[in-house]
């Protein structure tokens, strides 16, 4: 499992990586879920993790901007660099670090309010902008996710008219909203057709120009297209990470081997 | 092949005898479960009936003046509803200033803070809470509410309130204890635990990935609660509100310990004052049958039962709108 940590390709010696997961465990109550984790997200790539049901993908994600901190009984040990800062520590303002570190969840989640206020709603948490400039931050990110087009004439009507699609662009415009470094994703596509899927697809190739990206999936095959790197999880551990290409042609674990041949899973 | 017809038919026997002793207690019991649900109507009807008949004298001598007539003199024979009117809306009105942010208040601390060990203990108090005889509140209102409000609140009320412009007419008057004020209070306290517990049932009741998303963009609780939950869950909100303003609309026994039945109509809160049902349950024993003044406590039962069935439909409109969202 050291192999994980050599990082010895070009690619990822450029910058130092946005997020530095070193021997990170995490328990449900008792129940021990992610064991010695050690893991990389290189600096604007999108790193896609896969693993069955329960393997811990999505426990991961949500260590990442502490969202477990909700809820009692969860805690996690170990570290995870961001900034140069453990962000386990107790010291970490999260409201500050979770307008850093985006999320994007399974189903759309638009917020009861309009189109225009579910994106000023998370801007307006942490900056205080005219009335220009958040019409401007409004259009400029509802642009980027090519919801523009649709909804500028509406920016005013309930967010919950959309279509599942474009609530989900919705969401994906509200996380970009607040310029975070880093945008999680945990399954965003599940609860999507397969159009909507591919126009989300296409996004994140462009999103990560500008943002480091993790996004968990269920769909190998969305791995394979989206991911620069993809981390197998299996029961807790992280079995092996690699580019998306090796993974998905030579992987060096047989389990790695088994799940993306369909064995298991 | 000699067997089966007969098998067939001793079956057939069987079946249709265990039919007919079924069927016989089938619509026994649907007669009654029937007559069970008729009669609720028969008692409404009833209930309709007596308080409009019975009231009826008094409206036809006083006409439409009796709503806003202020009078209530049984020597004079004159009656009027408006004293008694204003007591109930504004002890309620004082209730619900007092009851919703402290529901609010108990509802996002059980359902967003509390440790869940503590939450069902606290959850539990509330439903006790509830479940105490009006009685009860009436006496320790008296005995320890009346006397701390004479001797604490209201002096420094008038104090610091008295002289603001507007609203110092609400804080001035001699600090009887007993009053609107006090009445609106113990209602208060009564028509929490119904507020609370909607209110907790709907927060609860809001998705976790709603909340995390909002989370996510470095929210606060409090404006998570306050932009999401609040807004998403403001339909049932409202209900829950609306069914405690039913109740204390229509409380007797702890209102008529402590509200001072006088009646008066002005603009101090610290005044004596009444409510429909406590000059109700004061007078009735006192009101010879047949008389113009049995009509009217009659009649002001029909008002009462008005202004709470508007409530009581507004509440399910808003509780039935919120489930639907």
């Amino acid at each position: 499992m050291n192999t994980v940590l050599m990082d010895n390709r070009p690619a990822q010696t450029q910058s130092a990586p946005a997020i530095a997961i070193r021997n990170l465990d995490f328990w449900y109550g008792e129940n021990h879920a992610l064991r010695g984790i050690s893991l990389d997200f290189p600096t604007r790539q999108v790193t896609g993790m896969i693993g069955p049901s329960g393997c811990g993908k999505s426990t991961l994600l949500r260590i990442l901007n502490r969202m477990y901190d909700l809820y009692p009984g969860q805690r996690a040990m170990g570290e995870v660099l961001f900034d140069g800062r453990n962000i386990l520590s107790p010291g970490i303002d999260v409201n500050v670090l979770r307008s850093r570190i985006g999320m994007v969840f399974q189903k759309p989640t638009p917020f009861p309010m309009s189109i225009y206020d579910n994106i000023a709603f998370g801007v307006r948490l942490h900056e205080r902008l005219s009335r220009t400039e958040m019409d401007q931050r409004v259009e400029n990110v509802l642009r980027r996710v090519a919801l523009w087009g649709e909804v500028k004439d509406r920016l005013n009507a309930s967010a919950a008219a959309l279509s599942g699609g474009q609530q989900q662009r919705l969401c994906i415009a509200r996380t970009i909203a607040t310029r975070p470094e880093i945008i999680l994703l945990d399954e965003p596509t599940s609860a999507l057709d397969p159009i909507s899927t591919a126009r989300i697809e296409e996004l994140l190739d462009e999103l990560k120009q500008e943002f480091s990206i993790a996004i968990v999936t269920h769909n190998l095959q969305q791995a394979a297209r989206c991911a620069d790197r993809v981390a197998f999880f299996y029961m807790g551990e992280l079995v092996e990470v690699d580019t998306a290409d090796k993974m998905f042609t030579a992987p060096h674990e047989k389990r790695t081997q088994d799940y993306i041949t369909g064995r298991f899973g | 092949m000699m067997e089966a017809p007969s098998t067939t038919a001793a079956r057939g026997a069987d079946v249709s005898g265990r039919n007919a002793g079924g069927n016989a207690g089938d619509i026994a019991f649907g007669m009654l479960a029937r007559l069970a649900g008729w009669s609720i109507l028969l008692v409404m009807a009833g209930i309709i009936i007596v308080l409009v008949s019975g009231g009826w004298q008094a409206f036809s001598t006083f006409g439409p003046g009796f709503i806003t007539s202020r009078a209530w003199n049984p020597i004079s024979h004159n009656f009027g509803a408006a004293t008694s009117i204003f007591g109930t809306l504004i002890t309620t009105v004082v209730a619900l200033v007092f009851a919703v942010p402290f529901a609010f208040g108990v509802a996002f601390w059980l359902v967003e803070m509390a440790p869940p060990a503590l939450a069902r203990v606290i959850e539990t108090a509330v439903q006790l809470l509830a479940a105490v005889p009006s009685i009860i509140f009436g006496m320790w209102g008296f005995f320890i509410v009346v006397p701390f409000m004479a001797h604490y609140v209201e002096p420094v009320a008038t104090r610091y309130l008295g002289h603001v412009p507007g609203i110092g007419l609400l804080f001035r008057g001699a600090p009887y204890g007993t009053g609107l004020l006090t009445g609106g209070l113990i209602l208060a306290i009564m028509v929490t635990p119904f507020i609370c517990s909607v209110m907790a049932d709907v927060f609860v009741s809001i998705p976790a990935v709603l909340k995390e998303s909002a989370f996510g963009l470095g929210a606060t609780r409090w404006e998570v609660m306050r932009k999401v939950v609040l807004p998403w869950s403001r339909q049932a909100v409202m209900g829950g509100i609306m069914l405690g303003t039913g109740r204390a609309l229509g409380e007797t026994m702890a209102v008529t310990f402590v509200i001072g039945n006088s009646n008066r109509l002005g603009w101090s809160l610290f005044a004596p004052g009444n409510t429909i049902a406590s000059l109700i349950a004061l007078e009735f024993p006192e009101s010879s049958a047949g008389s113009l003044k049995l009509s009217a406590l009659l009649a002001l039962g029909a008002i009462l039962m008005v202004i709470s069935f508007i409530t009581l439909a507004c509440s399910r409109m808003f509780l039935q709108r919120g489930i639907k969202n």
